[in-house]
């Protein structure tokens, strides 16, 4: 067996073992008989484990051969034409060391939602939910070309917007998960209409085709006019995902899901994925420094509507929201100014204090009502030391925007929204009674008892 | 004389025709001492077979079209080619779950009897090229249906907007196809006549699949009918077939597209996208199924009139997998209905803890129609939004915008219908496992075929090339047996 069978078998289980569970636990519950609580969680837990085992091994194997990337062909999915779409997977700096983190992350919260879950009625379906959205992180995680990695971010797109929507009884999470769907999906053109252009560019989707050398030094091997297009679809779609201004409205709202699915999404993976879809097109981003621009603009954009909006937030859950997105930004920002490293290290250690910050918020809450109760008051509350340095008048100003939460949600609101749902809703009236006209009497159905 | 090697197929064929027929009559006269259900089925699951059969068989032979019976208008009485090997199943598959789904009430003796002919009509429409019979079959296909909505509760007004379109498709149709006959097109010296026929059956097809400003029939069938009627006459896309039969069969691509075709994709992108856009504003689920399947049936002929094999073989992905999506969640919205009544979606209707397994089904569903990873219709939006794209800017991205729009407008469905408050007092809706088996058959070919679709793609592959004249390797009999198509190439 040769050092690429091994690397390859290993990467195969990183995939193969959460992709395992979803069978595992989902067929036996679409047939009507869903595992116990505790079979559930161990066979997720397993697959995860087993993912994590599998990508230490691998980064061992890559350790040791100096990050020498080897690129896994499991084969071509379907082909038409000069079109074909191939699994192929890459294990180098990038992607080996993310996939330990997410799959360890994942499996620690696995580990704590089994607790914390107890007898909730959706038990099955929240760890059927992390074992996609798992799967669907190490699908994106591991793609060596831009169809595989477009079919892992849609995974982590469905996951994310049932897992908000988990609390199907509460009015707010339905509409906070609609929310995040509708932007997620007006975001994923970005990457759609990249895939395509990659393929149109070089044939295939493949990345060893766009990019030439290892990562973090990749070069690219297409015209600067097509890096640049594809870039800034790349930036477009990254700014869905990881709730960038002004696609950043949904963020605040996907508290609503259960707090280990808001740890593990909101606060750690999910909203990175933007990023690292950026980080792993480095070599584009190099040739277009109109993206590079774009993204620090928008990073340094967000992170301050984050920061001044997160500030006067009165629920702790959106106050992590706002710090998750104020980090996001400021890594696009690094990534925008052609840092590798550093967005990688800072991606990696916001994840894990997020995340475990949220893990920590309802105990968090308990502790703090603990301390008022031995202080006998408010323990006083923290001030925006440079805030103060401004004048009266424009902290009030200030404060008056971050309450609004920047105004994000009335312009969006106003300028797309609300126009196009009541164009739609004057389309669907003169159809109405078109059919009315056609019919007679109420139109089709009019009479259906 | 019938080669040895293709009597197969053909008694395939005509089983698969007759065993609905059969069934048909038999119901209609009341044999089925009290078990219409099981007798339907049965007859259902011996057309699945033997549709299955020609597919096996059609994939040991050489690939070149069989063609059988007397040649007029550029048809043949029975055609069995590669569509036809891909496509009889597809539509055997979706007749036979609506049976074995439909609650009770709807299968009296003599709505199954429609049911049946109606199935044995669409086979026989899949399984020639004859102009004139393709014209009967547009009747033969269309009058049970009108038949059922008309004694349908409820619709008789869903009933006289079916007829207007249809009988406006089939005059159309019927005049168009004889002005085919008189003067084809495709020969070299065409006048008026063939024109004016290409244009006549491009409008009846474009009544005949709801394209704007003909589409109102759609969302009101299913508004208006039940729901077997709707799905049974919406799912095969018979105005599709007839297309692929009568307008892309002489066109001649490599030249450039004729003028129908042009303007008959154009107005189903904008169906397309007109159709999903409309889904997301719609009050209650039977017209946002109907919205959707009207936008999806739009997109597979802006795709079927398009010149690349990526195209056309994206296009006949999304008529298969949208189809069993879409048939997926009609049967589950029927169960739910028959159970719970009408369902509106103007709020939130707190259904899923009546009805866990069908929120699951139509949840699982509603992922495979609009590009779940591991389904197939994650491979067909790939194939299509790359071959539009490669083909034109616009249509790409009306193709793109019509996917993100129906994708909103199913999870907003889904959401609306199991999400919200619960009825502490509403009962437990099981699922019955006729239901179940039904069901779980419908998601397992669409996982099947999206997690391993080389199989599918490339015999669509080699029969879009056909189609479009660009087969690999044309031996004689191809080429003799390509004089013998339609488009005479």
């Amino acid at each position: 067996m040769t050092n690429h069978d091994i690397v390859s078998l290993l990467v195969t289980c990183q995939l193969a073992a959460p992709a395992a569970t979803v069978a595992l636990v989902g067929v036996p519950a679409l047939l009507g008989r869903p595992p116990s609580e505790r079979a559930t969680s161990r066979i997720v837990g397993a697959g995860f484990a087993i993912g994590f085992i599998a990508g230490l091994l691998t980064l061992a194997t890559l350790v040791a051969r100096g990050f020498v990337p080897e690129i896994v062909h499991l084969g071509s999915w379907f082909s038409v034409g000069h079109h074909e779409a191939s699994v192929e997977l890459v294990a180098d700096a990038l992607s080996v060391p993310y996939v330990c983190f997410s799959t360890g992350l994942c499996g620690l919260v696995n580990a704590f939602a089994r607790k914390y879950l107890h007898r909730e009625p959706g038990f099955t379906r929240f760890f059927l939910l992390l074992a996609v959205f798992g799967t669907g992180m190490n699908l994106m995680v591991l793609a060596g070309s831009i169809d595989v990695l477009f079919a892992g971010w849609e995974l982590l797109g469905i996951s994310s917007t049932l897992l908000i929507g988990f609390f199907l009884e509460r009015g707010n999470a339905v509409r906070a998960a609609m929310r995040a769907f509708a932007t997620y999906r007006v975001c994923d053109v970005g990457l759609l209409a990249a895939a395509v252009m990659v393929h149109r560019a070089v044939g295939s989707g493949d990345f060893d085709r766009l990019f030439g050398e290892n990562w973090p030094n990749g070069t690219c091997l297409v015209p600067a006019a097509t890096a640049t297009i594809v870039s800034l679809l790349l930036v477009f779609a990254a700014m869905g995902k990881s709730a960038q201004v002004p696609f950043s409205g949904w963020l605040p709202q996907a508290m609503e899901g259960p707090t280990p699915s808001s740890a593990i999404f909101y606060g750690a993976l999910s909203i990175h994925a933007g990023a690292y879809v950026l980080l792993r097109c480095e070599a584009l981003l190099d040739q277009s420094p109109l993206a590079r621009l774009l993204l620090i603009a928008i990073g340094l954009g967000t992170a301050l509507h984050a920061n001044v909006v997160g500030r006067v937030q009165t629920d702790l859950k959106s106050m992590l929201a706002y710090a998750s997105m104020t980090q996001s930004g400021l890594i696009f920002a690094e990534i925008g100014f052609g840092w590798r490293v550093i967005p990688l290290v800072h991606v990696i250690s916001h994840a894990i204090l997020r995340s475990l910050q949220i893990l920590r918020s309802s105990s968090a809450l308990h502790d703090r009502h603990a301390l008022e109760a031995a202080l006998g008051g408010h323990p006083g509350a923290d001030r925006w030391a440079l805030g103060r340095l401004l004048p009266e008048g424009l902290q009030a100003r200030i404060y008056r925007i971050a309450l609004d939460r920047g105004f994000e949600e009335m312009v969006v609101g106003r300028l797309f929204i609300v126009p196009v749902l009541w164009l739609l809703e004057c389309a669907a009236e003169l159809e109405r009674r078109w059919l009315v006209f056609l019919g007679g009497d109420a139109g089709p159905g009019g009479g259906r008892p | 004389m019938i080669p040895p090697d293709d009597r197969g197929l053909l008694v395939a064929a005509a089983i698969t025709v007759a065993a609905p027929l059969v069934g048909s009559a038999v119901t209609a006269v009341g044999l089925t001492r009290g078990r219409p259900r099981a007798f339907a089925v049965a007859m259902a699951f011996v057309s699945l077979l033997a549709s299955l059969a020609i597919t096996m068989l059609w994939s040991q032979t050489d690939g070149a079209p069989r063609l059988f019976g007397d040649r007029l208008g550029g048809g043949r009485l029975v055609c069995i080619d590669g569509i036809t090997a891909v496509l009889l199943p597809y539509v055997a598959l979706v007749e036979m779950a609506i049976l074995l789904v439909a609650p009770r009430r709807a299968l009296e003796p003599s709505a199954v009897a429609r049911l049946l002919f109606g199935a044995a009509a669409t086979f026989a429409l899949f399984l020639t090229s004859h102009p004139l019979l393709l014209v009967a079959l547009w009747c033969a296909t269309a009058l049970p249906t009108w038949i059922s909505v008309r004694s349908t509760p409820g619709g008789y007004a869903a009933a006289r907007v079916f007829a207007i379109a249809m009988s406006t498709a089939v005059l159309c149709m019927a005049i168009g196809t004889v002005f085919l006959i008189i003067d084809p097109p495709w020969a070299a010296a065409a006048g008026w006549v063939g024109s004016a026929g290409g244009w006549l059956v491009a409008i009846a097809v474009m009544f005949r699949k709801g394209i704007f400003p003909f589409h109102s029939w759609y969302p009101a069938l299913f508004s208006g009918a039940t729901m077997s009627t709707a799905l049974a006459a919406t799912m095969p896309q018979v105005a599709s077939y007839t297309a692929v039969r009568l307008l892309i069969g002489h066109v001649d691509h490599p030249e450039g597209v004729a003028a129908e075709l042009v303007v008959l994709s154009q107005l189903a992108l904008v169906t397309a996208t007109y159709g999903a856009a409309l889904a997301i504003v719609q009050r209650d689920l039977r017209s946002l199924i109907g919205t959707l399947a009207m936008s999806q049936s739009a997109l597979v002929l802006a795709g079927l009139a398009g010149t690349l094999p990526m195209e056309l073989n994206g296009a006949f992905c999304v008529w298969i997998s949208s189809g069993l999506a879409l048939t997926g969640i009609g049967l589950v919205s029927w169960t739910l209905e028959s159970r719970a009544g009408p369902i509106r979606l103007d709020t939130p209707q707190g259904r899923f803890w009546d009805a866990p397994a069908l929120a699951a089904f139509f949840l699982l569903f509603g992922l495979a129609g609009i590009g779940l990873p591991g389904t197939l219709s994650f491979v067909a939006d790939d194939l299509i939004v790359s071959g539009s794209l490669d083909e034109q800017l616009h249509a790409g991205l009306l193709v793109i915008l019509a996917t993100v729009l129906s994708g909103i407008a199913m999870m907003r469905g889904w959401f609306h219908v199991f999400g919200g408050p619960v009825d502490s007092e509403g009962m437990q809706h099981a699922i019955l496992p006729r239901e179940r088996l039904a069901l779980t058959i419908l998601l397992a070919v669409l996982f099947l075929l999206g997690l391993w679709p080389d199989p599918l793609v490339r015999a669509l592959d080699r029969a879009t090339g056909r189609l479009l004249g660009v087969s690999a390797a044309a031996t004689d009999r191809d080429v003799h047996d390509l004089q013998d198509l339609p488009q005479g190439r």
